[in-house]
């Protein structure tokens, strides 16, 4: 350690990389943190954990009993065996008992983004509430078709305050907290909404995932979806290349066009009764085709495609910090990385064993080294980005875990799950003992016992 | 359908002889074939690892060829691009879990030819649809899966589709409609279903032998030298189809490989 610090002090390492050195070095050491603790309200399982943005000190968590706590992470409220291990007790927690609290389970609870004075959340008694901080009352009110699955809030908006809903009903739902209305209903989806993440380098971009296995991209300036991502798209490696690409396309598109016709869409009806084919021969197909083509918006067009990402409900999305990826996790237990420029399938495959089929799942990805902590069953396992294999278990729940929650400014990984607690994987070792390092301690040796 | 019960027989016990005439038997004298999956479990290409297990079993799974290469992302983007360049082609498998079947091309177009004459013994008409069937649409279809317009358009490159030749390519096997959406059909491989209901029981007993264990293990040796009583395949078959799937482990031991059910 005190020759990492010389050789920044003479100029060798570059304070950036410096930084990341240290940053990458606690990160591969993580492991169940025997210094702190936080002690969970709940009462149910916990579903959703957020650390706010502005200051990255308030753990905010939202649990299946309709209880929503925040935790603050830097300072314990009090301590045990003398000092040594810090107990977080939560700042405060609204919950069923509270006069505008939820009646039923929590499933999402996120903060305002751009200061920690609103939160949202919601959930399964088809509200969405927004609350404020300092007086924990309910400020606004939305009300949902259908159970509430995910909320989010894009936290590079400028021009809005559009919390973004996935309900158990197709249509996704954009809240204005301004307004105290719906500003947007985004159709495409064939089944309900299982998550919702806005993209990290657009403010106006927004990523859904559905029960019916799609991922789709909206552009909530424009009507409809701009792409629907296909399992079957794929590029070989992190960039497309360019040539392939469109030779495939030019030599799909003359196929299809040789047979008459545009005939990429799908016919609106498609009853089958007892056999399997519709009758009419292709010419006329083509023809009745065209002209439902004419009648559809083009922002509607996307309805008709019906290409999957997973076989399976997709569980969970998160978009990496720069933006230019897409993590997918489905309930075939598969976790898909997705580039959002071309809507390809990258084809890295991450071992996971078995993930969670029916219940959203919570990741976290963090830059440096580029891993991705995924919730499998039990366990709550590490993977290199780039390279799809386990680096790191961490085993510690009692009971299946939700979520996971990276906390960069102290590299710190908040997990949670049904057996109701939120536990905390530090790094291991404490500073002073990375300074000693170098030098000899000496050890009494009489200082033992059995 | 007879020939698909011989085959698994006759391929694998095929592959055994090529197997011991081409590499010098090194192993211990007392085993009957010189083959073992301790020694070769994995290779170092896929295309290597495809050909070596096509030569011993009937057909192979996506799940097989993560156990024979280290990286699986490795794997997942050469099929890809094997599949790109036409020299296999991937099937989904109807099992519920994400299990694909792969299957060299010229192999499949064999089965396809097989079906066509049968048909044209039994003296069914149109049997033209297996030749558009083979030619437009194998050609340029190379997903697993295919919208009906898709199917028809594409047939109807080679003459007029009517809906009796979508039956026919049903009834033969090939196509197969998929359960969650109406208007969309899986390719299938004709006489899959013997050897899907073989995968999937061989694969509960040989977890059920393993778990019924003390410590859920046993050596690889020993557990090859195992039958199975519901699965006419190869016991090798469904320890790499596990490995690949996770839910088999292997480790180094001081006396040779050990497999032991994963927990989690």
């Amino acid at each position: 350690m005190w020759q990492a610090i010389q050789s920044r002090e003479t100029g060798r390492t570059p304070s950036n990389s410096f930084a990341n050195q240290l940053k990458s070095r606690r990160i591969s050491s993580l492991q169940l943190s025997n210094r702190k603790d936080f002690v969970s309200p709940h009462r149910g399982s916990v579903n959703s954990l957020q650390v706010d943005l502005t200051e990255g000190r308030y753990l905010l968590s939202g649990a299946s009993d309709g209880s929503a706590a925040v935790f603050d992470t830097q300072r314990a409220t009090d301590s045990e065996a003398s000092g040594l291990i810090a107990k977080h007790k939560c700042v405060f927690s609204v919950d069923k008992g509270h006069e505008h609290g939820h009646r039923f389970a929590v499933s999402s609870a996120v903060w305002y983004p751009i200061d920690t004075g609103l939160f949202v959340t919601g959930s399964f008694d088809h509200l969405i509430k927004v609350w404020d901080t300092n007086t924990a009352q309910a400020v606004v009110d939305f009300k949902m078709p259908g159970k509430v699955y995910r909320t989010a809030m894009s936290s590079l908006a400028m021009s809005h305050t559009l919390i973004a809903a996935g309900t158990e009903d197709v249509q996704v739902r954009l809240c204005d907290i301004a307004s105290g209305a719906f500003s947007h209903t985004l159709s495409g989806h064939r089944d309900g909404v299982m998550s919702v993440e806005w993209s990290t380098s657009s403010e106006w971009v927004l990523y859904t995932g559905g029960c019916d296995g799609a991922i789709r991209f909206w552009d909530i300036r424009r009507a409809g979806c701009f792409r629907v991502l296909d399992q079957s798209v794929t590029q070989l490696g992190v960039r497309p290349p360019i040539l392939k690409h469109t030779a495939v396309n030019s030599k799909v598109s003359a196929d299809k066009s040789s047979s008459g016709g545009k005939n990429r869409l799908k016919p609106l009806q498609s009853k089958h009764t007892g056999s399997q084919n519709m009758k009419g021969s292709s010419s006329a197909k083509a023809l009745v085709e065209k002209s439902r083509q004419k009648r559809l918006h083009p922002g509607m067009l996307s309805t008709l495609d019906r290409a999957t990402a997973h076989y399976g409900v997709v569980t969970g999305l998160k978009a990496t910090n720069d933006g230019m990826y897409l993590l997918s996790a489905g309930s075939d237990s598969r976790i898909r990385l997705w580039d959002t420029q071309s809507g390809c399938n990258t084809l890295l495959n991450f071992e996971t064993g078995r993930l969670h089929t029916s219940k959203a799942i919570q990741m976290a990805t963090s830059d440096d080294p580029a891993l991705l902590f995924v919730p499998c069953m039990k366990t709550v396992k590490a993977f290199g980005m780039w390279s799809g294999r386990t680096t790191l278990m961490f085993r510690g729940h009692y009971e299946s875990v939700n979520t996971c929650c990276f906390n960069s400014t102290d590299q710190e990984l908040y997990t949670s799950g049904a057996d109701r607690q939120i536990l905390v994987w530090s790094p291991g070792g404490s500073v002073e003992g990375e300074m000693d390092q170098d030098e000899e301690v000496a050890e009494d040796k009489d200082n033992w016992s059995d | 359908m007879q020939n698909n019960c011989t085959n698994p027989e006759t391929s694998a016990a095929g592959g055994k002889k090529r197997r011991r005439e081409e590499v010098g038997c090194s192993h211990a004298a007392n085993e009957d074939e010189c083959f073992s999956l301790q020694d070769e479990l994995t290779f170092s290409d896929t295309s290597v690892a495809l050909r070596m297990m096509r030569s011993q079993f009937p057909r192979i799974d996506q799940s097989q060829l993560y156990s024979s290469v280290n990286d699986r992302t490795q794997v997942d983007r050469e099929l890809e691009r094997l599949r790109r360049d036409k020299v296999v082609r991937v099937f989904k498998l109807n099992t519920g879990q994400d299990d694909h079947a792969i299957i060299f091309l010229d192999d499949y177009l064999n089965q396809v030819d097989r079906i066509a004459k049968r048909m044209e013994e039994k003296k069914q008409s149109d049997t033209d649809i297996f030749k558009w069937f083979k030619e437009h649409v194998l050609d340029s279809k190379l997903e697993p899966s295919i919208a009906h317009h898709e199917l028809c358009s594409l047939l109807s490159l080679g003459g007029k589709v009517k809906d009796a030749h979508i039956t026919l390519l049903i009834n033969a096997g090939l196509l197969t409609r998929q359960l969650i959406d109406p208007d969309m059909y899986w390719f299938a491989i004709p006489g899959i279903g013997k050897l899907w209901k073989a995968l999937l029981q061989g694969r509960k007993e040989l977890l059920s032998l393993l778990k019924r264990k003390r410590h859920k293990e046993m050596f690889l040796a020993e557990l090859e030298k195992k039958r199975l009583r519901y699965s006419p395949l190869d016991m090798r078959f469904h320890i790499r189809d596990l490995i690949g799937s996770g839910h088999l482990k292997t480790f180094q031991t001081t006396s040779g490989l050990v497999v032991r059910v994963s927990t989690d």
